[in-house]
């Protein structure tokens, strides 16, 4: 039982975090910081347990907020089903690419997905500009029926659905961490031929990674669609590529509460220095060298063992010689 | 000693001091400790052998004092002059010279271009010193390296590394997988050698080495067991510590 | 059946715009054959070239002087994040040394930004003269470009194969450490690269600003067409890039006479396609785990 609780605690005081800021902060800037957190995750997942770092996340993004994007102008009008079809899409994207992509080198891979996300921009701008308005992107605030229980149209509502969403997306990873696959992952980063040996396949197990992180994106792209109403191909345009890597080194890579508090500090720092300086670019190009240079554990990273000495201080001073 | 000799860039021909020390040297490779408190040390002149089973250690010493791994602790020292935290390109010029075990040669460019390069790093341009020694490599000359035997890139890799005079050789395995005929020409070669250079061998192949050596040094999972020289050097005693 | 003249147009731009291409990608090559880091800033030093190129010519009035100032500036501002960033990264994996060079791309930007404003700025063409080829009206400023790029290519070649510095560059993209335990600093070789990539960067920077408007975002919209001429003819390797350099140019160029959109996803469906068969590019060393 006491493992029970220790097992939920992280999770749980994770979410109070949210909570609380929930009470704080305007309701539009805590539903971008949930959604936000979840395509974090993805991202943060994908590089820290695959080992891969991709530049091209939107396209994933883009894929979920357009499978639920077309549901809901043309099909019907709940959001949940819509939501659902956004996870079926980043699925099969998934699925689609990833046996090839997973093969890779590190680098080749980065770029390769940048290529998709490029592609899909087009696709979504030009190809097929007839079922997707093009620029002018699908409005579909309109289209969304108000649900029972839930009432997705309702930013405070929907604000709840996110935040138990993101809640039970943080749990799948923790479960997923503590087991053997999760053990695999790191393996397969270290050492990839003792991996073979011990009989597991690279392949799959970097295939899955790659599935479930970024079926995890296209879910944040889909909640993205519902709650903004609206989704344009901007979204997966390669300017946006940045975000994903930078929030997820900001938050340090791999780690749990990481891409939560890098989705915090980014959407705040977007707000604030947009406001003092109105340049994002020179900003966030800075921090990421800089954080690069001085350590890759991120925020949390370097938080965390400072906290833990802080904390434990009185103990350390016993055993000092 | 002789005396007579030339005398050459550094090296102290005229007294018996050590020119290369190794002293409580401990290295590790991330967290597995490979190197013990290794003591060392090398004559003017000497050829001094490593021998031990693979996984002992030896390409790891040797990389040490090249100036390839920073060890944990410990001192390596040549003409007196600290080595450890030097870069390895600054360590070679002054003198210590380290050939890798993996008869690697830069195979897109011809044997002269390799040689050229060796000159540029020491400028020394006198090749007669290589070819007195390898006179195959003059008909090789603009061969690319990629197409040598394994032997012909030992004995390119070896003779660049004699440009600039070197005070000490360090040899990593250099008969590994070649010809006898070859070895043979080596063996003539180092006996050569080591009245310009010092050289620190290692060695698998016992019979060979106990007959060049004026030292040995048994290192068993990374500590030196036995350090054997003059009369004791012989195979069959240093098989005992292996 | 597409008429010739549209066609003989076709392949000269597509050249030009592969001359461009294989500018930047040649110093992407070569830095991450020695130094083994994806350099995404020289995307950077491009636009410092384009932008230094338009200020440049503004207060001159010579284009051509523009675009050698493009080139110096380039040259030296890549000298300096090569000695303040890289120098500290080189040890580090490749995935680090990418990500640190995206930070230094997108910071750029940002400056790029705060000096010359986001508004798209103009160049004018050096000279306007026109040139006729099997009855087709070609602009001479375009095979001006492909030219110099010949003439690059011809001065890499000669200085990686004629030169002591270039050979030892040879033998660094073989085996560093090898390099270094003749007694060669090998850092000064990486100093050198680095700044013959931005130079390069910045001249294609200058040279491609005539043809299209300056803007602080140019980098990143050439990206992916730079880094799909790099994977095809495979990191590592100068022929491979000149080759895949001017086949992409040509496929973009050909692809949008045939349908716009298209074309501007074809280089990224060719690359797929040969990464599919060979993971390493066309030409590209078999070297590197992951």
């Amino acid at each position: 039982m006491k493992n029970m609780f220790r097992w939920w605690w992280g999770i749980l005081s994770a979410f109070l975090l949210l909570a609380v800021l929930r009470v704080f902060l305007p309701l539009p800037f805590s539903n971008e910081i949930i959604i936000f957190s979840i395509y974090t995750m993805g991202c943060s997942f994908l590089l820290g347990r695959a080992g891969f770092i991709s530049f091209g996340q939107p396209a994933y993004l883009a894929t979920g907020a357009y499978a639920t994007a077309f549901y809901l102008f043309y099909f019907g009008t709940n959001p949940y089903i819509g939501i659902l079809i956004g996870i079926l899409a980043g699925i099969l994207i998934s699925l689609i690419v990833g046996p090839l992509f997973v093969r890779l080198r590190s680098d080749y891979f980065a770029l390769v997905n940048l290529a998709l996300a490029v592609i899909i921009f087009y696709m979504l701008q030009k190809v097929l500009v007839g079922i997707t308005k093009g620029d002018n992107g699908l409005w579909i605030l309109t289209n969304i029926a108000s649900t029972p229980v839930l009432d997705l149209s309702r930013p405070s509502h929907f604000y709840i659905f996110a935040f138990l969403v993101a809640m039970a997306v943080w749990a799948l990873y923790k479960y997923l961490n503590d087991t053997i696959y999760g053990a695999c992952c790191l393996a397969s980063k270290i050492n990839e031929d003792k991996v073979e040996f011990l009989g597991y396949s690279n392949f799959k197990i970097r295939l899955t990674a790659f599935v479930i992180a970024n079926t995890t994106t296209a879910l944040s792209g889909s909640l993205y669609a519902v709650y903004l109403g609206f989704v344009s191909p901007e979204m997966s345009s390669s300017h946006r590529a940045a975000d994903p890597v930078v929030v997820t080194i900001l938050g340090g890579v791999g780690t749990l509460y990481g891409p939560i508090a890098g989705a915090i500090a980014y959407t705040g720092m977007k707000d604030l220095i947009s406001g003092l300086i109105g340049n994002w670019e020179l900003f966030i190009g800075f921090l990421l060298v800089f954080i690069m240079l001085a350590g890759e554990k991120g925020i949390w990273g370097t938080l965390e063992p400072l906290l833990k000495k802080v904390l434990f201080k009185k103990n350390a001073s016993k055993t000092e010689r | 000693m002789e005396t007579g000799m030339p005398v050459y860039r550094g090296l102290m021909a005229m007294n018996n001091e050590e020119i290369l020390v190794v002293r409580n040297l401990n290295v590790s490779y991330g967290e597995a400790k490979v190197l013990y408190d290794i003591d060392l040390s090398v004559k003017p002149g000497q050829v001094v052998a490593c021998v031990g089973r693979n996984g002992a250690g030896k390409s790891t010493l040797l990389k040490s004092i090249a100036g390839f791994l920073k060890p944990l602790s410990g001192s390596v020292t040549c003409d007196g002059v600290d080595l450890i935290g030097r870069m390895s390109y600054d360590i070679a010029k002054m003198g210590i010279k380290y050939i890798p075990q993996d008869k690697k040669v830069f195979s897109d460019l011809t044997v002269r271009e390799n040689l050229e390069l060796g000159s540029y790093a020491t400028k020394d341009y006198n090749w007669d010193q290589v070819t007195d020694y390898f006179p195959k490599l003059k008909e090789l000359m603009d061969r690319k390296a990629g197409n040598l035997s394994g032997g012909e890139r030992q004995m390119l890799m070896i003779g660049r590394a004699l440009l600039g005079s070197p005070k000490v050789l360090l040899i990593d395995e250099p008969t590994e997988g070649l010809a006898p005929s070859i070895v043979s020409h080596l063996r003539t070669v180092f006996g050569e050698l080591k009245k310009k250079s010092s050289l620190v061998i290692v060695e698998q192949n016992l019979p060979l080495i106990c007959a060049i050596s004026d030292k040995v040094y048994a290192i068993k999972e990374g500590r030196v067991i036995k350090e054997l020289a003059g009369e004791s050097v012989k195979a069959n005693i240093c098989e005992l510590y292996l | 059946m597409m008429d010739t003249q549209l066609l003989i147009s076709g392949v000269i731009f597509g050249l030009s715009i592969g001359s461009i291409f294989f500018l930047m990608a040649i110093g992407l090559s070569l830095c991450f054959g020695l130094m083994r880091i994806i350099s995404l800033d020289q995307l950077l030093y491009y636009s410092i070239g384009a932008y230094i190129t338009y200020s440049v010519s503004l207060m001159t009035g010579s284009v051509w002087l523009g675009a050698l100032a493009g080139m110096v500036v380039a040259g030296i501002i890549s000298f300096g994040v090569e000695r303040f960033i890289f120098l500290r990264i080189y040890e580090r994996d490749i995935t680090f040394t990418m990500i640190t060079s995206f930070g230094v791309l997108i910071g750029g930007v940002g400056i790029i930004k705060s000096i010359w404003g986001v508004i798209p700025r103009p160049v004018d063409i050096p000279t306007l003269t026109q040139i006729s080829i099997m009855g087709t009206e070609i602009p001479v400023y375009r095979l001006i470009v492909i030219a110099i790029s010949l003439l690059v290519y011809l001065g890499i070649w000669l200085f990686l194969n004629r030169t002591i510095i270039g050979k030892a560059i040879r033998a660094g993209i073989e085996d560093v450490s090898h390099v270094e335990g003749l007694g060669i600093n090998v850092y000064r070789l990486f100093t050198i690269t680095f700044i013959i990539a931005g130079t390069l960067s910045g001249l294609a920077g200058g040279l491609h600003a005539p043809l299209i408007m300056v803007d602080p975002a140019m980098g990143l919209e050439v990206l992916p067409f730079v880094f799909m001429v790099v994977i095809i003819g495979g990191l590592g390797s100068i022929k491979g890039t000149l080759i895949s350099a001017f086949l992409v140019g040509q496929v973009v160029s050909i692809g949008s006479i045939i349908y716009a959109p298209l074309a501007q996803m074809a280089p990224f469906a060719i690359m797929l396609l040969i990464l599919l068969i060979k993971p390493t590019g066309l030409y590209g060393s078999k070297l590197l785990k992951r």
